[in-house]
């Protein structure tokens, strides 16, 4: 039996474009059907903006025009555009709802959503309840429910949220980043060889899987 | 985005020999895939080369 290929997928909960690739990359591995090779994808964290703090008063709107100054019809046209592209993903945002939030407790949870086998089925959760369902993902009582949601016990992610003690996994991982020269999100490691910057259309994910797949294919021949 | 967009996927790229600036230190092989894919840094999400900042 071969090894499955690996995929590390460094993202943000706050970044819009990590759930819109997360889907292309879920579609470009469904098209390839049968043809599919085995896979494994792990999480990796990434903060976008470490200045945010837990805790907004304002719609996403707000929090760009007047936090970080950029002027808000532009911030209008920008997050209406990433609407429209993330509904053409399947995926209903809602800006208005969205709670802007610090994600670094929500990483801490992935990791142990990870140590528990479970990291996938937490990181569509947590996107799902941040850009679709407006829920605070940066308090640890939410956490902790949507931890439940995705299958977690809700002691043991309370615990691991409150000792803090995947803190230094989400540092490493952030700081394997930045020794990669990733500096923006979503960036996707194919069998740790090919790098994905970007949420690349669902055509893209399926080559170059198919691609490495060949080359093992080779390699084993 | 169609296929043809894509079709430059597996045209990888040597990281070390050229490829686009974010990946300047990258150990990767970059795939070079679709120009108008998205990336975000910090609190703007923008096309990699492309001027304007966009989300």
């Amino acid at each position: 039996m071969s090894t499955p290929i690996k995929i590390d997928i460094w993202s943000d909960i706050a970044c819009p474009w990590c759930y819109i690739g997360k889907r292309h990359f879920e579609a470009g591995v469904a098209a390839l059907g049968d043809d599919a090779p085995e896979i494994e994808v792990e999480y990796h964290s990434f903060e976008l903006a470490p200045d945010t703090p837990v805790d907004f008063e304002g719609s996403e709107i707000d929090f760009l025009a007047k936090h970080k100054g950029m002027p808000a019809e532009r911030v209008q046209q920008m997050l209406q555009h990433v609407t429209g592209v993330a509904a053409n993903a399947g995926l209903d945002y809602d800006f208005d709802a969205l709670q802007h939030t610090k994600t670094l407790k929500a990483h801490e949870l992935l990791h142990f959503a990870k140590s528990e086998g479970r990291q996938l089925e937490l990181a569509e959760r947590l996107f799902r309840a941040y850009f679709t369902e407006g829920r605070h993902v940066g308090r640890v009582d939410e956490l902790v429910a949507l931890a439940a949601d995705a299958g977690l016990d809700a002691d043991a992610a309370r615990e691991a949220l409150e000792s803090g003690r995947f803190a230094a996994a989400v540092q490493a991982d952030i700081a394997q980043a930045g020794a990669y020269g990733i500096n923006g999100v979503p960036f996707f490691v194919i069998d740790g060889k090919y790098g994905v910057s970007g949420a690349q259309p669902a055509e893209v994910f399926g080559q170059v899987l198919t691609q490495v797949a060949g080359e093992r294919d080779g390699a084993v021949a | 985005m169609t296929a043809a967009d894509a079709s430059t996927a597996v045209a990888a790229t040597d990281a070390s020999a050229g490829a686009p600036a974010e990946a300047s230190a990258s150990p990767f092989t970059m795939v070079t895939g679709a120009p108008g894919a998205m990336v975000c840094e910090g609190d703007v999400c923008f096309v990699p080369g492309a001027d304007a900042a966009t989300e």
